[in-house]
């Protein structure tokens, strides 16, 4: 009875109610709107750039990252990888030769990365197929190029173009070779896309003279798994004088940089419009209670303890506040399913695709985001229910009823 | 047997430098199914006594032995809950809670006694019978006029099995057919049920009615005839 008496006091003053309620259901849907877009968006930059392409988790031979040439290379031996695969959250690995090196074709010539690659196993990490958009995947026999579609624009390649390769090889090495391009790839990163240049990785370790020799052993973790603990676990396992072990946070710290300035920027926003709905319950509760003064003095007189009278207020603000959250929930789903992905125009998806990402922004659509807002609605209201609890325990039933 | 017993009842209220005796050496006794009207002009004491004998106010001195358990000693939890157990209350202005209907406010004090869902809709429903508002047990106090608001608070203060009511002039906004109504339901409850009324009245026809009427003045007992 109590929550039926709290359900039928917050319909008292209708109007009241369902100004409150709006406020709280804008709120709360505008809040999902902008963390799904926002996590979205992160969500998609680090998919693009850690999950399409650095991987979660690398090791590297020691020192490399500081200075990254193929005389910092190493060679994994069968055993070595099945140890690292047996890790508790590593679904697999695939190794990759990388090093810098010079192309050109007819007078044009550009600073491009070679990296060498298993084919079969990088499609587990990088979703390879859905990456080419003209010609053929590399395959393991294959002894072609596949390049970015930067540096395809750039040399204004087409399938079956020369590409010239000129770098340093392992141990001071010359590499050198020419090689036909088989297929163009969009690695959904417009940097990436100006300066990666793929062959098979024993074609590269024979460009670069490294014979079994790789850079990268790049690690996909299970899904839900934390990468900094599959990272430590790796350390404990390997010799740290010999490898160096590292999540995408410490190889791209710029990219979580950016996610975690641009994401205060959002919960600021947040943060205004849950003090707007602070307000605005608090005003209600106080409205509520200020009213009801007389009439809590009546049921205190005729024997309800002060606990039970709090907990009617706590019920009649929570409901309030639930009512609010459940719709801006509620309406907030469809809406992000409706939008999600949000693609852009092509002349802003070329800015978006300058300026480095990708120009489409899918919403999260996870149940965690609305189940926090839900929970600081509650707790907001809770913390408003502070109020009419004080003015309860003081509350004089005589001093009450004399108003 | 006394129901209620007062000893030495003092209240003195501070208005800035000046003391006022709301009540100043009261002693007095009620016993079992007493009908009783307080009476005397206003600011002789009676909602003062009133509230002092519910437990609503603390006496400056004295004490208030209610079934030989001194009240005025209990800590403000303990007394909400004897109030609860022990005393009806009825007041002036009904005082029905307003988003409840008839039924939903004599069940009120009951759910607050713990009694199970079909204990208080039988009781409700036996209440509302003896007040004469069986077809009226679905209506908000809203939709009800102010003698049938009246009767509900009279039995919203019998459902909790009180040892005595105590009503703070229950009829001053009846008219004389809702007054006379009430009248005759608290004299039958009183001369059947033998319960225990105690009234704070100005009004000449419930006076006629009282079996006993105690005068104020001035915060002291000035008569208590027994008619």
């Amino acid at each position: 009875m109590l929550i039926k008496l709290a359900w039928r006091n917050i319909w008292r003053n209708k109007k009241r109610s369902l100004i409150t309620i709006s406020a709280i259901f804008i709120a709360v849907f505008l809040c999902v709107l902008l963390r799904a877009l926002q996590l979205g968006l992160y969500d998609n930059m680090i998919n693009n750039v850690v999950g399409s392409y650095s991987g979660y988790i690398q090791i590297h031979s020691k020192g490399f990252w500081d200075e990254q040439i193929v005389d910092n290379s190493f060679s994994p031996d069968k055993d070595f990888l099945n140890e690292i695969e047996s890790i508790d959250g590593v679904s697999n690995t695939l190794q990759r030769i990388q090093s810098g090196s010079l192309a050109s074709s007819s007078d044009l010539s550009k600073f491009v990365f070679v990296t060498g690659i298993e084919p079969l196993k990088e499609s587990s990490l990088t979703n390879w197929e859905k990456r080419l958009i003209k010609g053929q995947l590399l395959k393991e026999e294959s002894k072609s190029l596949n390049v970015g579609k930067g540096v395809a624009k750039y040399f204004d390649l087409k399938i079956g173009d020369t590409l010239v390769l000129l770098g340093q090889g392992y141990h001071g090495m010359q590499a050198a070779g020419a090689y036909p391009v088989s297929g163009i790839l969009d690695l959904k990163n417009p940097t990436l896309n100006k300066i990666s240049v793929f062959m098979t990785l024993p074609q590269a370790q024979d460009f670069l003279s490294a014979q079994n020799m790789i850079t990268h052993l790049i690690l996909n973790k299970k899904e839900n798994k934390d990468e900094d603990a599959i990272a430590l676990d790796i350390k404990n396992l390997i010799n740290d004088e010999v490898y160096e072990v590292m999540t995408w946070r410490e190889m791209i710290p710029e990219l979580e940089q950016t996610i975690k300035a641009d994401s205060a920027g959002g919960l600021i926003m947040v943060f205004i419009l849950y003090m707007i709905v602070t307000f605005g319950i608090f005003g209600t509760v106080l409205m509520m209670t200020q009213e009801r003064k007389y009439e809590f003095g009546v049921l205190i007189s005729i024997g309800m303890k002060k606990i039970r009278l709090i907990k009617t207020m706590i019920y009649e603000t929570v409901l309030l506040a639930s009512v609010g959250a459940i719709l801006g929930i509620a309406l907030s789903r469809p809406v992000i399913i409706f939008l999600s992905p949000i693609k852009f125009p092509k002349e802003q998806a070329q800015m978006f695709e300058n300026l480095g990402f990708e120009a489409v922004i899918p919403l999260m659509n996870t149940y965690d985001i609305p189940l926090t807002h839900g929970f600081i609605i509650f707790f907001i209201s809770l913390i408003v229910c502070l109020y009419p609890l004080s003015v309860i325990i003081k509350l004089d039933p005589i001093k009450a009823m004399k108003i | 047997m006394n129901v209620i017993e007062t000893k030495n009842l003092k209240k003195i209220y501070s208005q800035g430098e000046i003391k006022v005796n709301a009540l100043n050496d009261v002693s007095i006794n009620f016993k079992q199914g007493e009908f009783t009207a307080i009476v005397g002009p206003s600011g002789s004491g009676k909602t003062t006594f009133l509230n002092t004998l519910g437990g609503l106010d603390k006496p400056t001195f004295g004490n208030v032995m209610i079934d030989n358990l001194d009240i005025t000693k209990l800590k403000a939890n303990k007394i909400i809950d004897f109030r609860l157990r022990n005393i009806g209350f009825v007041f002036q202005s009904y005082n029905l809670i307003p988003v409840l209907t008839a039924k939903e406010n004599i069940e009120f004090i009951m759910l607050m006694q713990g009694y199970s869902k079909e204990k208080r809709n039988k009781r409700a429903l036996e209440l509302l019978d003896a007040v004469g508002l069986s077809k009226e047990s679905k209506r908000r106090p809203g939709q009800l006029s102010g003698g049938q608001q009246q009767r509900v608070a009279v039995a919203r203060a019998l459902a909790s099995k009180p040892k005595f009511i105590l009503a703070d002039e229950p009829t001053a906004n009846l008219d004389s057919s809702s007054t006379k109504n009430l009248l005759d339901i608290m004299y039958d409850l009183n001369r059947k049920e033998k319960m225990t009324f105690i009234f704070s009245t100005h009004d000449q026809r419930v006076i006629d009615r009282a079996k006993r009427v105690i005068t104020l003045e001035d915060g002291k007992i000035l008569s208590d005839k027994i008619t």
